[in-house]
């Protein structure tokens, strides 16, 4: 009932905002728009093709990668969600290349879901990574680290392995690389997303590396499905690497 | 309760038997209007977000978009729908058909026309040119070199819509290939000036194909601060075009926003953000004889209703 009551009701709104956003409003950008909030019920027809389609997805992508065992999010300075996806391409770098790989990052922007309680499915491992990227590594002198490190604590912290530090008024303090002092002078590698090494996120300093390996064969979607299928049970995990 | 079909057909009619073209006349009945829905950088998100979603939990779904343009359709006989592309990769629907579903989707819908975003190539010319089998309308980017690519059939310059003699183009424009497209992935499409093919297709538009309205379906961006070329640049560099509807930067613009072009005329952009969160809404009143039309705009954010 009450959604028939809205129904009726827009079209008379609707007359109400043609006077408002007239073409005098549009000349003015910062003219108060004329939206509107609409929740119509899904068009029959396009809600069963789309289900005729839906049964072979399911079948697909519903099967499981692993189990969540809490609710998992991103949040600063670090969350269990950052560490986990940070962790893994750093791991997964090291694997591939047979080399210890000192830091991993990737920004929260990469991802678009968080992860809830019971099975992790392949469908919500390819919505939580939706973009084809490959693995990086870069190698950074270690004042492009400490760089790095100012950048993520500017931003009040982001998903980082690897390094520890604390934020002091948008400056990282303290900072150990692998439970070591950072040294200034020396190189350091660092694992992303080719995304990120294009310059797609916010980290200015990754982008003047000495040294670049793309490991085209490695997609970041797929390494995060073999990390998830591997760890089998996935709990939600902070060690206070990055700390206010 | 006459069909658009006939409604046009009668008002073609009526536009030939007297002297002065119907956008011209009196009436101001809702046969005067052109209405414009657009949306951008969809990405294959026809489920809404999912509840566990970053941003934009529950919003969006191409079947409630349906059911709000097929509202819409109702209320208004001359009706345009359009995409600023980008319509591929997001969500497991990609992953599993490629974008066959989204261009069917949109087919059914009735969308007259997209442009070639650079999601679009994720499947390579060859996977872009099996999906677009599905499209029943042209999918626009006239600064893209497609011939002798699998996408040569699908992909147009220009489309031109007439509205009982008020003609319409539409053209589209794609972002350079290099550094954002894989080399393995346009395979032999090439990207030329958009600067250049823009101002090609709005005097092409409006010398000789007598459009009297040009909407450019761009999928560059809607601005930058070095060079790259976006909306922006292209409104204040080149004459002829009235509207742009963007992509590309997934930018949410609450409103048009106006840029004098070459002319001293006013282009507007406009751009919808992503994810089929909103759909735009531009209205031309042709009875308004204020330059260049009385517009009117507003958008739509679709949303689940909450208790």
């Amino acid at each position: 009932m009450r959604r028939k009551y809205i129904l009726f009701l827009i079209p008379a709104l609707l007359f109400l905002f043609w006077g408002c956003a007239s073409s005098d409003a549009m000349k003015d950008s910062d003219a108060e728009p004329a939206a509107e909030i609409q929740y119509p019920d899904p068009d029959p027809e396009i809600s069963f093709l789309l289900d005729t389609y839906r049964e072979s997805l399911n079948e697909v992508m519903g099967s499981r990668v692993a189990v969540v065992t809490d609710t998992i999010r991103f949040g600063q300075p670090e969350s269990p969600l950052g560490n986990l996806v940070s962790d893994a391409i750093r791991y997964r770098a090291g694997s591939e290349l047979g080399r210890f790989v000192n830091i991993g990052i990737i920004g929260e922007i990469s991802f678009r879901l968080f992860l809830t309680p019971g099975d992790l499915t392949l469908g919500d491992v390819l919505e939580f990574m939706p973009y084809d990227n490959h693995l990086v590594v870069l190698t950074l002198p270690g004042y492009k680290v400490a760089e790095l490190a100012h950048q993520v604590a500017d931003q009040g912290g982001a998903p980082v392995s690897g390094l520890r530090f604390r934020i002091n008024d948008g400056r990282a303090a303290g900072i150990l690389v692998n439970s070591q002092v950072l040294d200034r002078n020396r190189d350091y590698l660092v694992a992303t997303s080719s995304w990120v090494a294009n310059g797609g996120d916010r980290y200015p300093a990754v982008w003047e590396y000495t040294d670049r390996i793309d490991l085209t064969d490695v997609d970041v979607r797929e390494l995060y499905i073999d990390y998830f299928r591997s760890r089998r049970e996935i709990h939600p995990i902070t060690d206070g690497r990055l700390r206010n | 309760m006459i069909s658009r079909k006939e409604f046009l057909k009668q008002t073609a009619y009526l536009a030939a038997g007297s002297a002065l073209p119907f956008w011209l006349g009196e009436n101001k009945s809702s046969s005067n209007n052109i209405t414009i829905l657009y949306t951008n950088d969809t990405h294959a998100r026809l489920d809404p977000f999912p509840d566990n979603a970053v941003e934009f939990a529950g919003l969006g779904g191409i079947a409630r978009r349906a059911s709000l343009v097929r509202q819409i359709r109702r209320e208004q006989k001359n009706v345009l729908l359009l995409d600023a592309g980008d319509v591929f990769q997001g969500t497991p629907w990609f992953d599993m058909y490629g974008g066959k579903v989204d261009l069917k989707l949109m087919t059914e819908m009735n969308y007259d026309a997209m442009a070639v975003g650079n999601h679009e190539f994720d499947r390579g010319p060859e996977g872009f040119a099996e999906a677009a089998q599905k499209a029943g309308f042209p999918i626009l980017a006239a600064n893209y070199h497609v011939q002798n690519t699998p996408m040569n059939p699908y992909v147009r310059r220009l489309l031109v819509k007439d509205f009982g003699g008020f003609r319409v183009g539409i053209f589209g424009l794609g972002i350079q290939l290099d550094g954002v497209v894989p080399r393995e992935l346009h395979g032999d499409v090439r990207y030329r000036d958009p600067e250049a093919w823009a101002r090609g297709m709005a005097r092409s538009l409006r010398e000789f194909h007598r459009c009297k309205y040009v909407i450019c379906l761009s999928h560059l961006g809607y601005s930058y601060r070095d060079a790259r070329i976006d909306d922006i640049k292209i409104a204040q560099r080149v004459e002829g075009i009235d509207l742009i509807i963007g992509g590309h930067t997934h930018t949410f613009l609450d409103n048009p926003v106006p840029v004098t072009n070459p002319a001293g005329k006013t282009t507007l952009i406009s751009q919808m953000g992503h994810g089929g969160v909103r759909l735009g809404r531009i209205d031309l009143n042709l009875s308004e004889r204020n330059s260049p039309f009385g517009t009117s705009s507003r958008f739509y954010t679709i949303g689940k209703e909450i208790d």
